[in-house]
């Protein structure tokens, strides 16, 4: 996948995004396109914080839900890599000056 | 005026205009205390502060910037960019009041608001002109907003299809329902997400600012918790009400 210098992503701060039952729904401003995350993505992109490793997300993952470490390092690096070419995820350390949930 | 019951005041100094405008927004005349106000001018007077919300509407050469008590709109020649001006402000007015502006139809039965939204073709007008007279709020814009625990569905000026304002009243929602043109009638529940699926493309909000964008989110995000959504495939008859939850 392409990947950072430091490999890692921060959410996009130009987006709005919002829990609702356990989907994530993001809204791109920009755009007006609606994203839609299910739960294990929600999960995720909850502790995408622009500092946890694709490696260490992957363990959070699989010790929340019952998958094998390799399952849940593969899902985790595509969903990276979607939420990436979406623009939904950034290099982290980009300062986009937006909104603070 | 009170739009939503979103007190608004308009300075107008064209006399024409000003004609329109009371003629046009009569029904929503009202002599509201502090109401927002909002400056008609040839060029954006400068009062010391940076809007809080602007927008180019260049489609009619006008604009607006919005401040936290007023607004200026420049290019506002006449009655359909000064409506389209407003339109654009009170889409991000709403935002103070827990309240949105989407493109439905609105019809009042039993002293509920069923809501029926869709993009354009999509049968707004259709299921207004299908609704008994007076029963109608909007055939085209319809206003939602949180008061005191309930959601309520408000009639607005904004002229669609029938082209005749919408009325100025309210009523508490029963549903929103997403139209879909079919040989029969059926009606299927949305959860949540399903609903706001269903309704965001016909939100109206043309702010590209974040902190706005979550805000109305979230606004969105707690109606489509607290309100019924459902779609409704529907046949142009009057038949359709019959398919439709009491």
């Amino acid at each position: 996948m392409s990947t950072t210098s430091n490999g890692l992503w921060q959410r996009n701060p130009a987006l709005a995004w919002r829990e609702i039952d356990d989907e994530t729904v993001i809204i791109s401003p920009t755009e007006s396109v609606m994203h839609e995350l299910n739960e294990t993505g929600s999960f995720l992109w909850k502790n995408i914080d622009g500092r946890r490793t694709a490696a260490e997300l992957a363990a959070l993952l699989a010790a929340e839900y019952e998958v094998t470490p390799g399952a849940a390092l593969a899902d985790t690096e595509a969903l990276l890599q979607q939420l990436a070419l979406n623009k939904l995820l950034v290099p982290a350390g980009t300062a986009m000056g937006g909104a603070v949930r | 005026m009170s739009i939503g019951c979103v007190p608004l005041r308009l300075h107008v100094c064209d006399a024409r205009l000003f004609s329109e405008a009371r003629e046009r927004y009569r029904a929503f005349a009202a002599g509201e205390t502090q109401p927002y106000s909002v400056y008609l001018e040839d060029s954006f007077r400068e009062n010391g502060k940076n809007p809080e919300f602007a927008y180019d509407f260049t489609a009619q050469k006008a604009a607006l910037r919005a401040f936290s008590t007023e607004s200026q709109f420049i290019g506002a020649k006449n009655a359909y960019a000064l409506d389209s001006l407003l339109r654009i402000l009170l889409s991000w007015v709403l935002l103070r009041h827990s309240g949105f502006l989407l493109h439905a139809a609105t019809v009042v039965r039993n002293d509920r608001a069923y809501v029926f939204t869709g993009s354009s073709g999509a049968g707004k007008s259709t299921v207004a002109s299908l609704s008994p007279p007076g029963s109608v709020l909007t055939d085209e814009i319809s206003l939602l907003r949180r008061e005191n625990g309930e959601w309520r569905a408000y009639g607005t000026p904004f002229w669609g299809e029938f082209r005749a304002a919408g009325s100025n009243r309210s009523a508490p929602v029963a549903g929103i329902f997403g139209l879909k043109h079919a040989r029969g009638n059926f009606v299927e529940a949305l959860g949540p997400a399903g609903l706001l699926r269903n309704i965001l493309p016909n939100v109206l909000f043309f702010s590209g600012e974040p902190a706005a964008n979550q805000r109305l989110l979230e606004i969105l995000g707690q109606a489509v918790k607290e309100i019924s959504g459902y779609t409704l495939a529907f046949r142009r008859d009057r038949t359709f009400w019959e398919a439709l939850p009491s």
